[in-house]
């Protein structure tokens, strides 16, 4: 008896937190769907129909395709370049020895270290100077080679014995060809964490590409969100629609690779 | 020797460029910057000002509020993320139904972006809105013109927003770190009759102590760099500007004033190594911490 009313209470709470943490994506999809121009109020959560209006109107009254393009654009360039650059970083860390690499391996624990957003106002002037500011370049230089990446590789490669190189090398390969046909494949489990963490953190973010760039036509769909929240009176049909653009891609891709995401973003941390 | 050395150069350059380039020059240049009176507005009127932009800092009023509200909102925010990370990383540990469903619900906001999850409790909290009706509903008064345009909510709002936004994640972290743990020491305190309690206290927690001070580590530097719940939700009115909003604002949009944000990059640089390195020093000593 007493158990049984202990799991029935377990499961309330179970659902409680449920209900907390999925509540506002789901208040975020039903606003998205709601006729434009009712209320946004829990009566209506019922009451108004499903209508696909603000997403029509988020299509043909605003750049949001665009931001979606330009959001997609520089996440899969930059999650490609630190695939290739982490490896032959990570790879030259690991396999090399010398005094050079030392320095370098401490340099990508300290950037790890530093605090990225007090970079705000030099990386601003930098990219003023470089004429790289307002162009997809300062949306993508800055972050092609990320420390956690070097470091995820790094690591892992240290763990494979160096054989399998040795022997391509005394069968007369090529340091390039044996970086990319040998060691690369075996590394297949730590780039696709570095792959999808740095695509997740790319996706999402918002301090770097809104202060890098001017032009409407280069803004990353969370920089166009922000845009669209102050631009005019708030309509929340079309905000949510906005939003709900930004999440589902990552919620897709949740869905797929769940548990390669989970040990993706966690990964990091696990190591230390 | 030498071609090897030529070729570690080679591999190890994309590297290199970018330290250089994208943060060593940056972090030096705005150090220089931050002992001028660089403006962006008259660049070409520059001079030397020492260490007066840091004195300066310590008595403008609004550098001090934001210093105060990113000390609340870290100091508020962190040991509930923990602790409730923690209880839902015990519970979700244990097998139930539904078991997979409940971890990636709560992991979910964790993945989404800030700007999205601050629009959709930018509604939330509004006048009139959700948040404001469950208030009403349970008898409690909410702020006359929403949580987000009041003093005395509007900072504590965001800081719930974002323990909401973070528990999932940090949750996964201590899972990994539970996995670690043995069975088998949970079988000979069994043996030895230890309760629920008993084996928390004794096992879990104490095995359980360098994920935690890892997740205090990075927790911390994330949270000291608190912006865009910020910048999207009130654009650091009603008492809610942070460092690195005032950073922001001070350095790039109202009076353009890079030297003097700098120098304030600066101060937020030295407190979250301070920080960080405090906690380190916790997670080399070698006595028990609790």
């Amino acid at each position: 008896m007493v158990k049984s009313i202990l799991a029935l209470l377990k499961y309330a709470l179970l659902a409680l937190v449920l209900f907390i943490m999925v509540f506002p994506l789901a208040w975020m999809f039903r606003v998205s769907l709601m006729e434009m121009g009712s209320s946004i109020s829990i009566e209506n959560l019922v009451a108004s129909g499903i209508s696909f209006e603000a997403y029509a109107q988020l299509f043909s009254g605003t750049n949001t395709l665009k931001y979606f393009f330009n959001s997609a654009f520089v996440g899969i360039t930059v999650t490609v370049g630190n695939i290739l650059f982490c490896f032959m970083v990570a790879y030259a860390l690991a396999r090399y020895r010398n005094l050079t690499n030392k320095l370098l391996f401490a340099s990508v624990v300290m950037v790890l270290m530093i605090p990225a957003h007090i970079l705000v106002v030099p990386l601003y002037l930098f990219a003023l100077k470089t004429g790289i500011y307002d162009t997809y370049w300062s949306l993508i230089l800055p972050w092609m080679v990320q420390p956690i990446g070097i470091f995820l590789v790094k690591q892992y490669i240290e763990n494979i014995p160096p054989s399998m190189e040795e022997a391509a090398r005394i069968d007369g390969a090529g340091e390039f060809r044996i970086l990319f046909q040998v060691v690369m494949p075996m590394c297949k489990p730590a780039l696709a964490v570095l792959a999808i963490q740095v695509f997740f953190t790319n996706w999402n973010s918002f301090l770097f590409p809104y202060i890098l760039t001017n032009s409407d036509s280069l803004k990353t769909l969370p920089v166009g969100l922000a845009h669209l929240q102050g631009f005019q009176a708030i309509d929340w049909q079309q905000l949510m629609a906005g939003s709900a653009i930004a999440v589902l891609p990552v919620l897709i891709l949740f869905l797929i690779m769940q548990k390669q995401i989970v040990s993706g973003i966690t990964a990091g941390a696990i190591k230390q | 020797m030498n071609r090897s050395l030529a070729k570690s150069f080679g591999f190890t350059l994309p590297w290199s460029l970018t330290f250089l380039f994208i943060w060593l020059f940056p972090l030096g240049y705005a150090f220089v910057m931050g002992l001028t009176d660089f403006n962006l507005l008259r660049p070409d009127e520059t001079s030397w000002v020492g260490f007066e932009n840091y004195r300066a800092l310590f008595f403008d009023e609004d550098f001090i509020k934001s210093l105060k509200n990113t000390f609340i909102f870290v100091i508020g925010t962190i040991p509930i993320t923990t602790i409730i990370a923690l209880a839902l990383a015990l519970f979700v540990n244990r097998t139930f139904k539904g078991r997979a469903l409940f971890r990636s619900a709560c992991f979910l906001p964790s993945i989404t972006s800030m700007v999205v999850i601050a629009l959709i409790f930018t509604n939330l909290y509004q006048r009139g809105g959700y948040i404001a009706g469950l208030c009403s509903l349970i008898g409690l008064t909410p702020p006359l013109h929403g949580f987000l345009f009041d003093r005395s909510t509007a900072l504590y709002s965001i800081m719930a927003m974002d323990v909401w936004m973070s528990v999932g994640y940090y949750m996964l972290i201590f899972l990994a770190g539970l996995k670690s743990i043995p069975d088998e020491l949970y079988e000979a305190a069994d043996v030895n009759g230890a309760g629920f309690f008993r084996k928390l206290f004794s096992i879990t927690l104490p095995l359980l102590k360098p994920v935690a001070l890892f997740i205090l580590v990075i927790n911390t530097i994330k949270s000291f760099q608190v912006f865009v719940e910020i910048f999207v939700m009130t654009k650091g009115k009603f008492d809610t500007s942070t460092m690195v909003y005032f950073i922001y604002e001070i350095g790039l949009t109202t009076t353009l004033q890079s030297g003097y944000a700098s120098a304030a990059a600066y101060v937020l640089f030295g407190i979250i190594a301070l920080f960080s390195l405090a906690q380190f020093a916790l997670l080399r000593r070698k006595q028990p911490l609790w």
